[in-house]
Parts: C-alpha cells; sequence; structure tokens
C-alpha cells in the first residue's frame, strides 16, 4: 500500500511537470501580454514597451518562468500581473467557492448516480432501464449553457423560485444555502449523474458477466442479493474511479454555470486570467486543476487496490 | 492673444466655455434631479449589474476603461472639471479656471473638501494625479492626452498652475475625462478607493463586486442612495435575467432584442445617444486601401439603414463616414448623407483592380456589433461588386493591440470624446497614435491647430464643418452609425436621464438617482 | 465514379453487415448525417450571410420555414451549413484523436513498461486540465480557424482513446490465439495488425462513436466561450448560442438547432448504448 501510493506521488510529480510547462509554453505563444491589456486601445508601441519594461515583462520567457517555479518551490506563487496583488489572494477566496459547489453537487449526484446506476442494473432491459437512459443521454447531449438559462429563465423569472444569480454573500443559513445553490447544482449534477450512473450502470454490467454471479443467479440469490453483495463490491475499483473522473471535472469545467449564475469560481477566475494575460494565475489555476484530478485519481486507485486485497483476504 | 481677447469684449472667465449663461462655472451647482417631478427620497439600497466584469477590475483611476470601473469612479471620485448632461465643462473640484492665453491654466480649487480618509483636498493632491498618467508605469490611458500638460505646479495650498504645449481653448473638457479623476499625494495601493467623491469605497473585490455607502461629508449635493452594490454579468441573457428577477434594479447595456420583453413586463429603458462608433479602417498605407477608388467603393457597401435596423434593431443613429454624432453643435447638417449603392460601389472597386484573392476582415467582440456588420458587408461586397471578404473574427483579448489598426482592414470602435477637438486631435490628426487609417493631411492639421486657439465661435463652426467634409471623403475610416446605449432598471429607480458622455448619465447615475418607495423621505 | 461510389457503399454494407447491432446502427446514422452534411447547403434557399428579413427571430412562415435568426437571416439555410461544419469538425477531430489514441494505446502494450509509464503520466496531465479551458488556451495561441478546431478536439480527446484502447489491448493480449501466434516466432507487428487489431474493432468501433459524440458537445460549449467556425458560417452549438436570446419569446431559431443537436448527439448515443445486454 505504501509503495502504491509513493509509486502514484513520483508519477504524480511527473504529470504536474508536464501540465505547468504545457500550460507555460501555451501561454507564452499567446497574442499579446498583459501590458497590451492593461492599456487597452491605448497601447501604442512606446506605451508597452515601456510598460512592459516597468513590469519586467521584457526578460526573456524562460527567465520569467524560472523564477516562478523557483517561487512554487517555496510555496509562493507569485502576484497577480494584471491587480499587483498576491496570487495566493486572488484564488484563495474563489478556490474556497469552487470547493463548496463542487462538493454540493458531489453530495447530490453522487447518491443519486449510485442508486440509478444500481436500479438501472437490476432491471437492465425493461422499460425503466430504457426510460432512464433516455433521459441521462438527454441532459448531456443539450448545451450546458442553454441548460442553465433556460433553468434561470423559468425558475427566478417566471415562478420566483429561486434567485437568478449565485449569491455567496447572501449565504447565512442552512435554508438559504439551498435557496442559492440550487439551480447551480442542479445544472452541474445533471450532467455530472448522468455521467456517473452510466459509467456504474457499465461498470457493475461488466462485472455480471463473470461467471460466478452465473453460478449465483443459477443457485437462485435473489437479485437484489446479487447486485448488493456479489457485484456491487467486486466493482467499487471501477465504480470509484467512474466517480473520481466525473468528479474531477466539477473544479475547472464549470465555466457555464459559473458564467449564468455569476458565481466567483475558480473557471472563471483562468478564463479571466487568460483574457488578461495574467500569466501567474493561468498557472496557478491550472496547477490546482491538475493537483485536483491526480488526487482523486490516485484515491480512487488506492479505494480500488484496498478492495482487491480485502477481496483476496475473504 | 490677449487682445483678440479683448477685441471680442469677453470676460476672462466666460472665454473657457465653461458658463452658457456667462459666469456659469463659478454660479452652477450641480443641477441634475432638479428638472424631474417627483421628489426625490433618500436612503435606500440599489444594485447594479453592469457588462463586463473580470479581474481586470480597477479603482485606479489611470488605468479605468470597462463601464463599471467609469461607474465606480464617479462614486468614489471627483474631478476638476465635471460634464454636464451636453458635455459642456461644469465646475468640479475647481472653483475657477482662469486663463490669458489658453496655454496657461490657473485653478482654484474649493476649499473644505476631504478625501474619504478625512485629509483635505490640496494642490500637491491635484499635481501628484494628473502627472502620475506621464509615468508609463502607471499604465494610463489618457497618457498621450496628459503629456498635453508640459508642466503642472502647485503655486499655493490650493492653487495650481498648468502650461500647456500648445493653447487649447477645450482644456476645461480634458479636465472633466473620468481618468483623471483625482486621488490622494501620494496613492499607490488601489485595493480601496480615497477619493472625495459622493460614495465611500466599502468593499471591492475585482471582478466580483464592489460596496460603497453614502459620504455624509460630501462638498456638493449628496446622494440619495444610501448604498450601492456593483456586480457584472458579462452573459447577456443572465443580466437581464437578474433584473426581471428582481436580484438586481438597474443593468447596463441592455441588448436590443430583450427590448420587447423588458418593455411587456413595465422595466424602464434608458436610451443615451452616446457618440460611440463602431469603425471599418482600411489602412491607406498599405494594400488595398492605397487606392482611393477602393476605400470609396467600400464606403458605398456599407448599407446603413440595415446595420441600424438589424444590427441594432433601430437603437442607433446613421453617421456619414465622420465622427461627429448628429447632437452635437458642430455637426455639418449640410453635408451630403453617403447611402449604400451597389452601381457606385462596383464602379470604384472595378477601378480600383483588385487581383481575384480574398481581402481578409478582421472584426472582433471588442469592438461592438462590429461581428454583424462585418457579416453584412461581406454579403454587400459578394453580391454588388463579386469582392471576396473574409470575415476574421477574433477573441476579445489580444485584439486591440495585435489587430486592430495593424491590418489593412479592421474595426474599431470609438468612445464619445468631451470636445470635437479631442475627436479628431485624438483619432484622424496625422500623427496621432489612434490615427486608423494612417490618414495624412496637412491641411487637416493646420485646421485643427487654428480651431484649438479659435474663440469665434462662428470661426470653429465653419472650421469644424470643413474638417468633417475633409474626414468623410478623404480618411479611410467608414463609420455606418453612432449606437445609442440602452440601460435598462426597475421603475422604482428615480431620476435617470439620457446623457451624450454615456450610458448610464455619464456613468454618474449613483449621483442623481434615488429609490421610489425604498428609502425614507428626508 | 458513380461505380466506385457504389463500389464503396457495397463494400460498407458488406462491413457493416459483419458488425454488432450496435455499432451498425450508429453506422448507418452517421451516414444518415454524411448525406445531409454533404448535400444540405446545395438545397439552402439563401446565404449563410444574407439578412432575409427586418424582423428578428421570426417563427415558422411559408417564406422562410424555420423562421429567421437574431439578424433576420433565414434559419433553415444556416442550420444546413451549421450540421455539414458540426459533423465535418467532429468527424475529423474524432478521427485524429481515436487514431492516434488507438496507436498509441496499442503501440504502450508492444513497447517497455517505462515507455508506456511516460506515456500514461502525459496522458494523464492532459487529461487533468479542463477541457474548455484547455481548448480556449490552445484556439486563443493558435488563432480561430476550422484546422486549429479540430487539432484542439483532437487533442483533447486523445488521452480517453488511448486509455480505453489500451486496456482492450491489454485484455487481448493475454489471449491464447495471441500468445500462440507470438510462441510461433510471428513478429510484434505482425500480431498488432494480423491478432490484435481486428479483434477490437467492435468495441474499438463504440467508442469512436462515443467519441464523436463527445466532440460534438464540446464544440457546442466552446461556443459559449464565442469560438467557433468563423462568420458568417456556423456550427450547431454556435447557432443555438447566438440566438439564445430567442428562448424568451419561444422562437424556433434557438428550439430547432437545439433538437437537431439533441438528435444528432442522442441518436448516436442511443444507438451504441443499446448493444450493451
Amino acid at each position: 500500500m505504501g509503495r502504491l501510493i509513493l509509486n502514484r506521488l513520483a508519477a504524480s510529480a511527473f504529470s504536474l511537470a508536464f501540465v505547468v510547462v504545457t500550460i507555460f509554453a501555451i501561454t507564452a505563444a499567446l497574442p499579446g501580454d498583459v501590458a497590451d491589456t492593461l492599456l487597452g486601445q491605448s497601447a501604442t508601441r512606446e506605451a508597452t514597451a515601456a510598460l512592459r519594461h516597468a513590469m519586467g515583462l521584457d526578460q526573456p520567457a524562460w527567465v520569467r518562468f524560472g523564477r516562478w517555479v523557483w517561487g512554487m518551490l517555496h510555496a509562493d506563487p507569485g502576484r497577480s500581473l494584471m491587480t499587483g496583488r498576491p496570487v495566493a489572494e486572488l484564488v484563495g477566496p474563489r478556490l474556497y467557492n469552487s470547493l463548496l459547489l463542487a462538493a454540493a453537487t458531489a453530495a447530490v449526484s453522487v447518491p443519486v448516480s449510485l442508486v440509478l446506476g444500481l436500479a438501472c442494473t437490476m432491471a437492465r432491459g425493461t422499460l425503466f432501464d430504457r426510460v432512464v437512459t433516455l433521459l441521462m443521454l438527454g441532459t448531456v447531449s443539450v448545451p450546458v449553457f442553454l441548460i442553465a438559462t433556460v433553468a434561470v429563465f423559468v425558475f427566478a423569472v417566471q415562478f420566483h423560485v429561486a434567485p437568478a444569480l449565485a449569491d455567496i454573500n447572501a449565504v447565512h443559513s442552512p435554508l438559504q444555502f439551498i435557496r442559492v445553490f440550487l439551480m447551480p447544482v442542479v445544472a452541474l449534477a445533471g450532467a455530472t449523474t448522468a455521467q456517473m450512473s452510466r459509467m456504474i450502470r457499465a461498470c457493475l454490467i461488466d462485472v455480471f458477466s463473470a461467471p460466478w454471479i452465473e453460478m449465483a443467479v443459477l443457485k437462485g440469490v435473489a437479485p437484489v442479493r446479487i447486485v448488493l453483495f456479489h457485484a456491487l463490491p467486486n466493482a467499487i475499483g471501477s465504480v470509484v474511479n467512474a466517480i473520481a473522473l466525473s468528479l474531477s471535472s466539477l473544479l475547472g469545467g464549470v465555466v457555464v454555470v459559473e458564467t449564468v449564475f455569476n458565481y466567483p469560481g475558480m473557471a472563471g477566475l483562468m478564463v479571466d486570467s487568460v483574457a488578461a494575460r495574467d500569466v501567474p494565475v493561468v498557472q496557478c489555476c491550472a496547477l490546482i486543476f491538475c493537483v485536483a484530478y491526480l488526487s482523486l485519481t490516485t484515491l480512487a486507485d488506492i479505494v480500488a487496490a484496498a478492495s482487491t486485497m480485502r477481496g483476496r483476504a475473504h | 492673444m490677449p487682445a483678440s481677447l479683448q477685441d471680442m469684449s469677453l470676460s476672462r472667465r466666460a472665454a473657457l466655455g465653461f458658463g452658457l449663461g456667462g459666469a456659469g462655472i463659478l454660479a452652477a451647482g450641480p443641477r441634475a434631479g432638479a428638472q424631474t417631478p417627483d421628489t426625490p427620497r433618500r436612503g435606500g439600497h440599489l444594485r447594479l449589474a453592469g457588462f463586463a466584469g473580470s479581474t481586470a477590475d480597477t479603482l485606479d483611476p489611470a488605468r479605468m476603461s470597462a463601464v463599471n470601473d467609469f461607474v465606480r469612479g464617479k462614486s468614489f471620485y471627483d474631478g476638476l472639471v465635471a460634464l454636464d448632461d451636453t458635455m459642456a465643462p461644469r465646475p468640479g473640484l475647481a472653483e475657477r479656471l482662469d486663463t490669458d492665453d489658453f496655454r496657461t491654466w490657473h485653478i482654484t480649487l474649493r476649499r473644505d473638501v476631504c478625501f474619504h480618509d478625512g485629509a483635505p483636498l490640496t494642490a500637491s493632491d491635484v499635481v501628484y494625479s494628473l502627472n502620475r498618467h506621464k509615468d508609463p508605469a502607471i499604465a494610463s490611458h489618457q497618457r498621450i492626452v496628459a503629456m498635453e500638460m508640459r508642466d503642472i505646479r502647485a503655486t499655493g495650498p490650493l492653487t495650481v498652475e498648468i502650461g500647456l504645449v500648445g493653447p487649447n481653448v477645450d482644456f476645461p473638457a480634458i479636465l472633466g475625462m473620468d481618468n483623471f479623476a483625482i486621488i490622494r499625494d501620494g496613492t499607490k495601493d488601489f485595493s480601496t478607493a480615497n477619493g472625495t467623491g459622493p460614495f465611500i469605497c466599502t468593499g471591492f473585490q475585482p471582478g466580483i463586486r464592489t460596496t460603497g455607502r453614502r459620504n455624509p461629508e460630501y462638498w456638493g449635493q449628496p446622494a440619495w442612495l444610501e448604498t450601492i452594490d456593483l456586480i457584472a454579468i458579462s452573459d447577456d441573457m443572465a443580466r437581464h435575467d437578474a433584473l426581471l428577477s428582481g436580484d438586481v434594479d438597474i443593468i447596463a447595456s441592455a441588448n436590443p432584442r430583450l427590448v420587447r420583453l423588458l418593455r411587456a413586463r413595465r422595466f424602464g429603458i434608458m436610451e443615451s445617444p452616446v457618440g460611440t462608433y463602431t469603425d471599418l479602417a482600411i489602412r491607406l498605407d498599405q494594400s488595398p486601401g492605397h487606392s482611393a477608388d477602393f476605400v470609396m467603393g467600400m464606403k458605398y457597401l456599407f448599407n446603413r439603414e440595415q446595420v441600424r435596423d438589424s444590427v441594432f434593431l433601430g437603437f442607433a443613429r446613421i453617421a456619414n463616414d465622420h465622427p461627429i454624432p448628429p447632437e452635437d453643435p458642430y455637426f455639418a447638417a449640410d453635408l451630403p448623407q453617403r447611402v449604400y449603392d451597389p452601381d457606385r460601389a462596383r464602379f470604384h472597386l472595378k477601378r480600383a483592380g483588385l487581383g481575384s484573392g480574398e481581402l481578409a476582415l478582421f472584426c472582433s467582440p471588442a469592438a461592438l456589433a462590429s461581428v454583424d456588420i462585418a457579416v453584412l458587408l461581406q454579403y454587400a461586397a459578394q453580391r454588388a461588386a463579386g469582392l471576396d471578404l473574409g470575415i476574421r473574427r477574433m477573441p476579445v483579448d489580444g485584439y486591440w493591440s495585435q489587430y486592430w489598426m495593424r491590418t489593412p482592414m479592421s474595426f474599431g470602435n470609438t468612445n464619445a470624446r468631451p470636445s470635437v477637438d479631442m475627436t479628431f486631435a485624438l483619432s484622424f490628426f496625422s500623427r496621432a497614435t489612434m490615427n486608423e487609417s494612417r490618414w495624412r493631411n496637412p491641411r487637416f492639421d493646420a485646421l485643427l491647430l487654428q480651431a484649438r486657439g479659435e474663440r469665434d465661435d462662428a470661426v470653429r463652426r465653419r472650421i469644424y464643418h470643413d474638417m468633417q467634409a475633409m474626414v468623410r471623403d478623404g480618411s479611410g475610416v467608414c463609420i455606418p452609425a453612432f449606437t445609442t446605449s440602452l440601460d435598462a432598471f426597475d421603475p422604482k429607480v428615480r431620476g435617470l436621464r439620457p446623457n451624450r458622455a454615456g450610458q448610464l448619465m455619464g456613468y454618474g447615475f449613483t449621483r442623481w438617482v434615488w429609490l421610489d418607495g425604498g428609502g425614507v423621505s428626508p | 465514379m458513380g461505380m466506385s461510389l457504389a463500389g464503396a457503399a457495397r463494400r460498407g454494407a458488406a462491413f457493416a453487415a459483419r458488425l454488432a447491432p450496435g455499432p451498425r446502427r450508429a453506422l448507418a446514422l452517421l451516414a444518415f448525417w454524411f448525406v445531409i452534411a454533404i448535400v444540405g447547403p446545395l438545397l439552402a434557399p439563401h446565404a449563410p450571410g444574407e439578412i432575409v428579413d427586418r424582423d428578428v427571430f421570426a417563427g415558422f412562415s411559408a417564406r422562410h420555414w424555420l423562421g429567421t435568426d437574431y439578424l433576420g437571416r433565414d434559419l433553415g439555410s444556416r442550420l444546413l451549413w451549421a450540421v455539414r461544419y458540426t459533423v465535418l469538425i467532429c468527424t475529423l477531430s474524432t478521427l485524429l484523436s481515436c487514431g492516434f489514441g488507438i496507436m498509441l494505446g496499442i503501440a504502450a502494450t508492444a513497447m517497455s513498461v517505462w515507455v508506456e509509464r511516460v506515456l500514461g503520466r502525459l496522458m494523464d496531465g492532459l487529461l487533468s486540465i479542463p477541457s474548455l479551458l484547455f481548448a480556449l488556451l490552445v484556439i486563443a495561441a493558435a488563432g480561430e480557424s476550422v484546422p486549429a478546431l479540430i487539432l484542439t478536439m483532437g487533442v483533447i480527446y486523445m488521452p480517453g482513446s488511448y486509455r480505453t484502447s489500451r486496456a482492450l489491448a491489454l485484455r487481448i493480449a493475454q489471449a491464447d490465439y495471441v500468445m500462440a501466434a507470438l510462441a510461433r516466432g510471428e513478429g510484434r507487428i505482425f500480431v498488432i495488425l494480423r491478432e490484435i487489431l481486428p479483434n477490437m474493432t467492435g468495441p474499438l468501433l463504440s467508442d469512436i462513436g462515443l467519441r464523436f459524440v463527445y466532440a460534438v458537445l464540446l464544440l457546442s460549449n466552446l461556443s459559449f466561450l464565442g469560438l467557433g467556425v468563423q462568420p458568417p458560417l456556423v456550427d450547431l452549438g454556435s447557432l443555438v448560442r447566438e440566438n439564445v436570446l430567442g428562448m424568451v419569446y419561444g422562437a424556433p431559431a434557438v428550439v430547432v438547432p437545439t433538437i437537431v443537436l439533441a438528435l444528432l448527439t442522442v441518436g448516436l448515443n442511443f444507438a451504441l448504448d443499446r448493444q450493451r445486454p
């Protein structure tokens, strides 16, 4: 177990380094820099050159990259070029918001997907299975921005059941929390649940084709029992992996929902920072997304490994 | 110079162009609000959703460029000069402006004005606020304009002297620009605003929200609202949803396509006839723009009615290929209107003798409506003249620095300037850095300098008329329409009036509006 | 030309007949969309950039069957163009991502452990960057064009394809007939081409179909960031996006493209999904 974790950590460090270098290379290739953004229409060659010099942007890219890496090794993500404030100060509150939204979405979508995935497996081939499958496919087939936009117009504007904006400052009680987070969470959970429940169903069905399950069926074990006590424990590895994969996109993959509900999260910050060519902030965001993904998948692997060990012990 | 001043028997003060009523600069207090019939009420909380908000939001007056920046600026800061609804200069922090030759200006500051941190306003604050625009590291949007102020120095605790590089009758209008707002001497940290304005900044999170409360010690007419809350929602539908659902009270930049819905639900729409225009700049120093026939042909390809009706759904005024809007007192009404004329376009384009290749047309959401206008133009060119234009839609970021004015044909977007002089000087003067089409006309340049020092209004009018004609026929800038800015508001927001300087009452609506029923009567 | 086309169709039908019903149905559906993509724009009554009516967001009518869009252009004509671009871009990007993904996936099983590990970490790195943000970055750097879109989406979906094909290849590589072939002394490449690849075809085809659907969805979501085909041309997602305000008036301009988009993705998804027991 310890070796597995160490191995994963070493591998993750490699992936992280790859991501950081890739992101830096792409940002270096972007047309224009933060000096151009700051000056906007008044960006004359002379003015941008002077500003660039004042901001230290006229140094070669690799020098700036090296300085950034050095800072990161000392846990200092540097300062935002756009605002001059420490990156940590900019990212901190946004990361908290994003984690909150992701946690709320996971709290809804994981149990629902598990139940739906199990139910569809048990009832596979029936009308129920087909209807659920069609609904799930329908949910992922329409662009998220349309679902979110229609939802806001219907529920906030026409029926006034929820606010149009997810104003996190308005949350002072659990009830208000539900009111504010209801719509963004539903918009996000829709797609996440669809993806997750289908993957769970696929994993379970895979296990079902195993010979020992067929044996159990022949022996006349009740279907519910088969699913819960025979199939599920053996599918835990892949189910947890499926969940981890779906959840990993909840931090950075939610640009649309953040924008439509005006929710200040990490994805919006990264889009802003790309637009402003605020490279230290872009780097920091990418790094966080990568760490989140790698820790989720590593966690899933560990759970899977643990479950197989337990299975062997039996 | 002083002689001609006496010849025209103008007092020094009246010559400043401040007061239509003589000594207006001294007499007129803030006049807004007085004309509306219902009585303003004090108190209440107002929520605005602006259009663009990002981590680029700023409280530094020099860097302000988005609508919300200017709303923040107008709420927390004051300028030396304030521009009224028709963009005429009125007194701000400057009690008087005096000059003998329009080159050296003496500013006398108002007494007993305090910054939000309690420090009194002094001449050194003004010197610092204006001088910093010249420092390239500040990244001021008005650096070029600020360079006109050769020396800025305090001559007393409340008096400042500004020496210009040349005489400029319109100098007060320059001081009225929002970027020249006055901040405390030595201010370097803009995580909050320390100004003299009618609101005190209580919170500022770039890209998220800004809050403020009424400044009880305000030197001018105090604001009616107790607190303000500014956010930005860039998604069009989401912004309108927030207004429709009652989450905000007023939104900037209402979409013309949703006006029907808003009106049906009894929301107010304020139309501001601002002089903002989206234009196609054809560089005259490159192919294909070095052919005068090509430029003229392109000008005839703009179907201005279609731009107004299909792109702006009627919320625009047709333009005549020059930058002076019809509301401007100096507008040359007698110049014939250029119209969509496929025959003439074909004639000129044929004479330009182009090859068969595709010509790139650069546009971007950064320049308002330019992508839609490009689509109209492309179809017209194909249809009328068999000319192949390839649309290159570019992302907002990087557009101004990489494509605008750097490519043979690119769309630009220019905001209203406070005076005709600045409109011409910043975008059409031969050496102007924003001379979009690289148009060089020595006579135009001479006329500009002549008008700048000319105090006889009739003479200036004649000069400006000729300059409009010269731009219309000679420059490579095609201007199809002036936009009408739309803001939408809940009917309980009262006291809004259109302003030529910009939307939301020239961005200063928080100073004048009140909430009906929301607050308590004074 | 006609002869060779007919021949290709016959060969295609023969190939399809050998497949499982899931991929077969999906292939038939894809063929249908291909026909629309090729023929559709030829039937469009108006140019994609032509303003045909002062009225924006107009409803169904005899003159403009599917109404008009936010500028007063003919929606039906634009829709036909949109199908072409969505199908074109997504097909090419899927071929790109799956082509490389499958190649690397199989190669990884045949090569040393180290190559496989490094490849796996690189793919993990790519997977960890949110796809929409990655596309935003790359397209901002490379410029907005059809090739850039295809390339970006190809890179984004390559890791997924790599994972699937590697898993499949690993499973097959342990099968008896592969062992037997290796024992016979056959070359690695020969084994891959003759033994492993043919036995992966069925599952791989459904994976390719799924990636096509993902590509369609990613392309539509890209329109939210203002990215897509250069105007006046359009893809399905951008068509929905540019007319989204018409939603409040119930305009066909937003409803119809959404339905077409859903038909394209749900149809394929469903066809592929049904193959499982």
